[in-house]
C-alpha cells in the first residue's frame, strides 16, 4: 500500500472532524444501506477520504484499500470515455437524476450502479469534498435484460402466428369459393391453434400432456352424441410447448376429416385413439394410432388434401414420422415421435 | 410471374408445418419446377449435399434451433439463399449481415421479389 500524501492525510483529517462535530450523523452515513464515499474536491483526482460500509460491501474492498484511490477508481473501464463524461456532468451539475455506470468489484466482476454526487460547500461557497451515493441496479439490469428477452420471444411468436394464420386463410381462400365454407375452415382452425394455447398458458407454457392435448382438441368434436363413440387410451405423457402446438393442429385435422368424411359422419363411426413408448434402435419413440372404424366406406379423393397434408408433415420439426393409411374399414393414422428418456408424465 | 423463376429447384427450409405448406403452394404459384422442404437442419444439410438447388429460402430459427449449419452448406456450395425471420430486431449472424431477408409474414409478391434478385446476381456473377 503507498504510503498516503500530505493531503490525503489533512482530508481524511476533515472528515474525521466532521465525527467528532456530527456523531449521530456520521453513524448514520457509516451504516445506511446506501453506498456513500467522499472525496477530496481539492485534488484533481478528487482521492476518496471517507467510505461506508455499504459502500464497501458492495464493492468487496477494504476500507484501506479505498481511502486514497481516486474516485474512479472501481470505474469497470477506465477509458470508458461515456463514463468519464457522466461523472463529471454529476460532479459539475449535481443532477437530481443520476448516471448510470458501470462499475467492477474488487472480484473483477461488473455491476451497473445510479451515481449521485452532491458538493460540500464552506461557507464561503469554495467546495471542499464531493458526496457521493451509489444506487446498485444489478437487480433492476437483470430485470431489464428479462424484459427484453421476453418481448423479443413474443414478438417472434406473434410474427409466426401471424404467418400460420395467413397459411390457414391462404388455405380455405384458394381451395373453396362459398363464403360460408371458407369462414368455417379459417374458424376451426383458429379456434384449435386457440384451444392449444389456452391449454399451455395454463401449464406456464411449459408444455402439455397428449391426453389433456386430445380432450382439448377434440372438444369440439363431442357433440350431438358423439362424445362416448372417441375413446383415447394411453398415458398422459408430457410433450414440450412447439410439438404441443403441432399436436394440436394435427388433432383437429384428424378430427374435421372424422367428421366430413370419416367415422363422425355417420351415426355409427367410433374412433380410438391409443399409444404406447417403445424401445427402439434410435431411443425412445411414442406411437401413437388413430383408428376409425364403422364409418362410411373410405373415398380416396380425400388422400391429397390440405388437412392431409398438415397431418403427414405436421411433426416434420420434431423428427416424427406420420402415415396415412386410408383403409377401406376407416382411416388409420400411425405416428412415431421421438421421446426424450425420462420425459414426465403429467 | 417472374419467369426466371420458371422451372427452378428451391430448398424450403420451415418449421412450421402450416407456413412450410403455404411457401411450398406460394412456389409451385410462381411457377418453380421442384420445391424441396425440409423442416429440420440435419435434414436440410443432407439434402444440400445429395441434391442440386438454384436457390434456398431457409427460416433463422428452427424449433428454437439456429439454422445457421444450412447457411454455411449453402454458402460453402455458392447456393444463393435469402433468411426468414419473424424477429423484428437485427440480430443477423454477424457475417451473413448483406444476406436476404424476408420478414415473416411475408406475401408472395415478397417471396417472387427476394428469390428473382438472389437468381439475378447469381446469373450476373456466373457471366463475371
Amino acid at each position: 500500500m503507498p504510503k498516503k500524501s500530505k493531503q490525503q492525510i489533512d482530508a481524511e483529517a476533515d472528515v474525521q472532524g466532521f465525527k467528532n462535530e456530527l456523531g449521530p450523523f456520521v453513524v448514520a452515513a457509516e451504516t445506511t444501506r446506501m453506498a456513500m464515499v467522499f472525496a477530496d474536491a481539492k485534488h484533481p483526482d478528487n482521492p476518496i477520504t471517507f467510505a461506508n460500509d455499504s459502500f464497501l460491501s458492495l464493492t468487496g474492498y477494504a476500507r484501506a484499500e479505498v481511502l486514497g484511490q481516486s474516485f474512479n477508481f472501481i470505474l469497470a473501464h477506465a477509458a470508458d470515455a461515456e463514463a468519464l463524461q457522466k461523472i463529471d456532468h454529476q460532479f459539475l451539475a449535481a443532477s437530481d437524476a443520476g448516471a448510470e455506470i458501470r462499475y467492477r468489484r474488487k472480484d473483477g466482476s461488473e455491476f451497473w450502479a445510479a451515481l449521485f454526487v452532491s458538493p460540500v460547500r464552506l461557507e464561503d461557497g469554495e467546495i471542499v469534498q464531493y458526496f457521493a451515493s451509489f444506487v446498485d441496479l444489478t437487480a433492476l439490469k437483470v430485470e431489464q435484460a428479462h424484459s427484453r428477452a421476453l418481448i423479443d420471444e413474443l414478438n417472434h411468436r406473434v410474427k409466426n402466428t401471424l404467418a400460420m394464420v395467413q397459411s390457414i386463410v391462404w388455405q380455405a381462400t384458394r381451395t373453396a369459393t362459398d363464403p360460408s365454407v371458407i369462414r368455417e375452415a379459417i374458424e376451426s382452425r383458429l379456434m384449435a391453434l386457440s384451444r392449444s394455447h389456452d391449454l399451455l398458458t395454463r401449464a406456464n407454457w411449459e408444455g402439455a400432456g397428449l391426453v389433456d392435448l386430445l380432450h382439448d382438441a377434440l372438444e369440439p368434436f363431442r357433440v350431438d352424441g358423439r362424445a362416448d363413440r372417441i375413446a383415447i387410451e394411453g398415458e398422459n405423457i408430457r410433450f414440450p410447448p412447439e410439438s404441443a402446438l403441432a399436436l394440436g393442429i394435427s388433432f383437429n385435422e384428424l378430427a374435421t376429416n372424422a367428421v366430413k368424411y370419416g367415422a363422425l359422419s355417420n351415426s355409427t363411426g367410433s374412433i380410438h385413439v391409443g399409444w404406447k413408448l417403445e424401445s427402439t434402435g434410435q431411443g425412445r419413440r411414442l406411437v401413437l394410432q388413430w383408428r376409425e372404424k364403422c364409418g362410411p366406406p373410405v373415398s380416396p379423393s380425400l388422400r391429397k388434401g390440405f388437412g392431409s397434408r398438415v397431418i403427414e408433415h405436421g411433426l416434420d420439426a420434431f423428427g416424427a414420422t406420420v402415415e396415412l393409411d386410408f383403409r377401406p374399414a376407416g382411416l388409420l393414422c400411425t405416428m412415431s415421435i421421438p421421446v426424450p428418456e425420462g420425459a414426465p408424465h403429467e | 410471374m417472374n419467369s426466371i423463376l420458371t422451372g427452378r429447384r428451391i430448398l424450403l427450409v420451415e418449421d412450421e408445418t402450416l407456413i412450410s405448406l403455404m411457401i411450398e403452394d406460394m412456389l409451385v404459384e410462381l411457377g418453380c419446377g421442384a420445391v424441396t422442404s425440409a423442416a429440420t437442419a440435419n435434414a436440410a444439410v443432407g439434402l444440400v449435399s445429395r441434391q442440386a438447388f438454384d436457390a434456398a429460402l431457409v427460416d433463422m430459427n428452427l424449433n428454437g434451433t439456429s439454422s445457421r449449419p444450412v447457411v454455411e452448406a449453402l454458402a460453402a456450395r455458392g447456393i444463393p439463399f435469402a433468411i426468414a425471420t419473424g424477429n423484428s430486431v437485427d440480430d443477423m449472424w454477424g457475417d451473413f449481415r448483406d444476406r436476404a431477408v424476408l420478414r415473416k409474414p411475408f406475401g408472395s409478391d415478397d417471396l417472387s421479389d427476394v428469390l428473382a434478385r438472389l437468381l439475378r446476381t447469381e446469373r450476373q456473377s456466373s457471366i463475371q
